[in-house]
Formats: C-alpha cells, sequence, structure tokens
C-alpha cells in the first residue's frame, strides 16, 4: 500500500492529503446503491468511533549540506539486531565515507520512552541521527 | 530535537512507521527501510543488507540514509499546523444487512455479527447509567500511539454491538475508564484479562462455577467481548499492520479472559478486597500479558495424594517470562487444599514462589524479554534488573522481579482439582459503582 492511501485510513483531512478520498466515502456509496436495490426498511445506527486528537504538523529539522565532516550518531532503540546493523552501517562509513564519526548509543529505557539524557548528548555533539527501530 | 534524523525500519513493520509518523505530525518523514528481520543474521547477512537496497524503493540503502540527512526539506516537509482527523458522521441509515456489512468492511466489529447500535438500543444502554451521554469517559490507546477520547454514548454503542444488557453498562464504562485497551501493538500478541468482584456477579448472574472461564453465561461473553470492540472502536486498535502487529495473534482476543470470583468458595480474601476496596463494592481488575496455560502440563497431579500445588505452579511459572506476573486462577478445590498445606493466606503462598521461583543469571540474560525490556532499565538503574545484570552468570536470583508479580484467584466449578495460570500483569482496579 502506498503512503497516500495509507495516511488516507488516518482519515486525515483532503488538505493535506489532496485526491485522497477517504474509505468511508467509497463505502457509503456501495451501501447506498445495496440498499436502493434491495428497498429494504432502513435503521439509523451509531457511528461507535471515539474522538482522534487532531494531528500537530511538526516541522522536519533542516538537513545538513553535507555530512563531511560530521558526527552521527548511531541509536538503537534496543529490539533485537539493531546494535549489529548498526554496527555494520559504522564500518560502511569508515570504508566510504571516513570523515564521518559515527557513535553508537543504545537509548535507555522502553521502545517508546525517550530518553532525554542521550537527546541531550546527542544535541551537544552531534549533528545528525540514524535510529535503528525493529526487529 | 532539532537535529535531522534518518529513521531506519525493517519492512515487516513499513506501514506502522509511516502511520505513526503521521500521527505525530511528519507525514512526510524520510523512513528507510531493512529487509525483515535482522536479527539472527550473521555480520556478512547483514552487511548485505546494509550495502544492498532498501526493499521498499528499490534504491540504495546507504544512499537513501545519505539523502535523509541531506536533501533540503520539501515545502510540505517543513509545514507546521493542526490537521483534523475525520472518523465519518455520528450515524449511518441503511438496512440492516447493508449496515452490517458496513461495520464489517470498516474495522468496526471482531468479524462476528453483531447488535446494530440504533438509537433505541443505544439509548436503552444509557438508561443503565447515571452520567450523561456526552461525558467524557476516558483515552485510550492501543499501543505508544496518541490516545482517542470517548463519551458514555460512544461506549454504550460499542456495548450494544458486544450484545451487552443495559444492567451490564456500569461494567462496560468502568472498563473503559480505565483507558486500558485489550489490543496492543506489540508483535507479541498480548491477551488481556478481567476480574469481577462483589455483589454485581450474582445480580447479572456471572458464571463463576463450572467453566468459569468458558461461554457460558451472557456477562461473560458480552462484557469481555465489549473490552475488545471499544478497544477498536475508542481507542484504534486492532488494524494489522498499523495498530496492531502480533506475529501469530491472540484467540483470547475476541472476549478476553473474563474471571467472575467464587469469592464464596474461596478460602482467602477476594481479590479486590486485597486491593483496598470494601467486600460489598463492585469492582474489575484488569490484567494484560501473554496468555493463560493449564496446570495440569507441571510436575504433580490431583491424582497424588500429596499433591503439592505450590511446587506445581513454581514448576509452570518457569515457563513465564518475568516481565509479566503470574495470575493464578485455582479452583476451590486448590486454593482450599494449599490452605490445608499451610497457605493460610494469598501473602504466604506468594512469598514462597517468589522464593522458590528462580533461575540463574545466564538464563535470564539469555531471555528475549529481558534483553529487550529489562536491560534498558538496567542502564536506567532501575531494581532488581541493575543488580541483576551486575551478577555473575551462575547466581541464581528469582524469576519474577518482585513478590507484586503474582496475583491469586479462585474461580471454578470444583469438579476436579486443576489451577490454570497466566502470564499477566496487574494492571487497575475500576470502581464499578462510580457508574452506575
Amino acid at each position: 500500500m502506498n503512503r497516500r492511501k495509507l495516511l488516507s485510513l488516518l482519515g486525515m483531512s483532503p488538505a493535506v492529503l489532496a485526491g485522497s478520498p477517504l474509505l468511508l466515502a467509497d463505502d457509503k456509496k456501495k451501501k447506498e446503491k445495496g440498499a436502493a436495490a434491495a428497498g429494504a426498511f432502513k435503521v439509523t445506527a451509531l457511528n461507535p468511533r471515539g474522538l482522534p486528537p487532531p494531528i500537530t504538523l511538526v516541522p522536519m529539522a533542516p538537513r545538513l549540506a553535507t555530512l563531511d565532516g560530521k558526527t552521527v550518531y548511531l541509536v538503537s532503540d534496543g529490539f533485537p539486531g539493531a546494535d549489529a546493523f548498526l554496527n555494520q552501517i559504522s564500518i560502511w562509513f569508515k570504508k566510504n565515507m571516513p570523515s564521518v564519526t559515527t557513535v553508537y548509543r543504545l537509548k535507555a529505557g522502553g521502545f517508546a520512552d525517550d530518553d532525554p539524557k542521550l537527546f541531550a548528548e546527542i544535541k551537544a555533539k552531534g549533528q545528525a541521527v540514524i535510529m535503528a527501530i525493529g526487529h | 530535537m532539532g537535529i535531522p534524523s534518518a529513521p531506519l525500519v525493517t519492512k515487516a513493520f513499513k506501514d506502522l512507521a509511516i502511520l505513526n509518523a503521521a500521527k505525530r505530525g511528519m507525514p512526510h518523514e524520510r523512513i528507510c527501510f531493512t529487509p525483515h528481520p535482522v536479527w539472527g543474521k550473521t555480520p556478512e547477512e547483514v552487511r548485505a543488507y546494509v550495502e544492498g537496497p532498501d526493499p521498499v524503493t528499490g534504491k540504495p540503502l546507504m544512499k537513501e540514509i545519505v539523502d535523509a540527512l541531506t536533501v533540503p526539506l520539501s515545502d510540505d516537509e517543513k509545514k507546521s499546523g493542526i490537521v483534523s482527523v475525520s472518523v465519518g458522521p455520528p450515524t449511518f441509515t441503511d438496512t440492516a444487512d447493508n449496515l452490517q456489512e458496513f461495520y464489517l468492511n470498516n474495522g468496526y466489529t471482531d468479524f462476528l455479527p453483531i447488535i446494530l447500535p440504533t438509537e433505541e438500543k443505544v439509548d436503552a444502554m444509557l438508561k443503565a447509567t447515571s452520567h450523561k451521554p456526552d461525558e467524557v469517559v476516558g483515552k485510550m490507546a492501543a499501543g505508544a500511539y496518541p490516545p482517542w477520547s470517548y463519551n458514555v454514548r460512544q461506549v454504550a454503542a460499542s456495548a450494544v454491538m458486544a450484545g451487552c444488557r443495559p444492567e451490564y453498562f456500569p461494567i462496560v464504562l468502568a472498563i473503559a475508564s480505565s483507558g486500558m485497551a485489550s489490543l496492543f501493538s506489540s508483535t507479541n500478541s498480548f491477551a488481556f484479562a478481567m476480574i469481577v468482584n462483589g455483589p454485581i456477579r450474582d445480580k447479572l448472574e456471572f458464571n463463576y462455577g463450572i467453566g468459569a472461564l468458558g461461554p457460558f453465561a451472557q456477562p461473560n461473553a458480552t462484557i469481555g467481548r465489549a473490552w475488545l470492540l471499544m478497544s477498536k472502536n475508542l481507542g484504534n486498535g486492532g488494524i494489522p499492520g498499523d495498530t496492531y502487529l502480533g506475529s501469530l495473534g491472540n484467540n483470547l482476543n475476541y472476549n478476553n479472559v473474563v474471571i467472575a470470583e467464587h469469592e464464596d468458595a474461596s478460602p482467602w480474601p477476594p481479590f479486590h478486597v486485597q486491593r483496598g476496596f470494601k467486600k460489598e463494592e463492585n469492582v474489575v481488575s484488569l490484567f494484560r500479558g501473554l496468555g493463560v496455560v493449564p496446570g495440569q502440563v507441571a510436575r504433580g497431579s490431583s491424582a497424588n495424594e500429596n499433591v503439592q500445588f505450590d511446587y506445581q505452579m513454581s514448576d509452570l511459572f518457569s515457563t513465564f517470562t518475568g516481565f509479566f506476573g503470574a495470575l493464578i486462577i485455582a479452583d476451590p478445590l486448590v486454593a482450599v487444599r494449599l490452605k490445608e498445606q499451610g497457605y493460610d493466606t494469598k501473602e504466604k503462598l506468594i512469598a514462597w514462589l517468589y522464593k522458590n521461583t528462580t533461575q540463574t543469571v545466564k538464563d535470564y540474560k539469555s531471555r528475549n524479554y529481558a534483553y529487550l525490556f529489562e536491560y534498558p532499565q538496567a542502564l536506567q538503574g532501575r531494581e532488581p534488573y541493575a543488580t541483576w545484570y551486575k551478577l555473575p552468570d551462575d547466581a541464581v536470583i528469582p524469576h519474577f522481579p518482585r513478590p507484586e508479580s503474582f496475583n491469586i484467584v479462585v474461580a471454578g466449578g470444583q469438579t476436579n482439582a486443576y489451577p490454570q495460570a497466566g502470564n499477566l500483569s496487574y494492571g487497575v482496579s475500576v470502581s464499578i459503582d462510580k457508574w452506575m
């Protein structure tokens, strides 16, 4: 499924997803067609869905002009294999972009938790982050 | 942080990564993907992944990562502001058959037929509580997502859909007010359970006798189902690939493990009294974990004239992950026998189980859950994990982090002395009476 289709599942407004009709609209057409054909007695039922919070768009951080001479933090969220994968990325940088300094860190806390101490360190000493998430 | 980042995610979590980034305000986040899984691979295999293509885009992975950090932002990526999210109109009108199809096709159900939440049925449900239809009940999320909120009327819709009678509604509201969903986005296929205590068990005719955990009574069946439907409809849980990642899934999710305690047959105080409530109060307590297993597989049996349920349970728990606790579901025959063997309080049994269910540090460190969830806590100095990780491999430590990891409830029909046990940890107890 492409990103636009996926995001339409969120019910995000068309202003953000221009041209992405909500799935509900598709279903509405189908049900209207079905009801007309059947000509059956109609009932009204409640939409059981709760209220999702609005989405506050966060502008992404400005990108670097180049990674040359920069320090890139390689951060594992703790899922198995992330450490080994980031180690190979570190090796790749040494081989292909030797001016880049890489620093490996395991994020403390649960996988969804912030690690304020680490994030402060990265902000003070690093210029970019590659964060490995997954299994 | 204000620093360019390149998230690196395995392909299996593509939809989750994109959607969760969007929910958190970055619908265009530059996510790079690797083949899945990356664990258990040799260094050569991992190197090939690094030097190979992103399996989603087909482009060289490392070029994508470098580009993610260095290519200037597009206008979309710089956007700020508030974006509304729609879940459709407040009501739907159509034939009953078409609405059944519509609810099913839009993910509002558990793929079993539902009772349509017509205005009449919802109104009847609303009469079973003193709370106003528009009162906000709580917030719920089925994982690390921004939570959804909901009111009494929306809870009533799920209660109707599940087949609840109106008199069950205060229990459903109590569960909803906890904010705890019965679905969770983890790959671990979690299971959930509830214990119902108090006079309401008899008033509503819960089954806590023969077949206590089975499909033999309407409140046991439908209130558990309502928890699932609320988790989907009010907490946006249970969308495979987005808010649900359980690899195998869990059959217990259909209506959860609903346990009405057999308070009169128990030799110990009921569960809610242990949690500080009065015996005459009506309370629902919620648990989360991995599932329930039968006690028959452990050492000892009721055929043994000197059956030792304490050793049997300890044996059983050694297969559990310590991250979640152990919920002992004891038939009254088991509970009474344990009392006869000297465990005149639940606390005594728990103390014995905590002391005698052990593991070596080497075994502990080899467990997936320890590495994934507890080692990061050890790094933050949290006990007992910080101490455990400093001990030698041959040191013997408890299997569970603390005595509070154990809970005991009594239910069953006394047709045989079999316990069951859940690798389930206690979450919260909520007053039902407050929602009457």
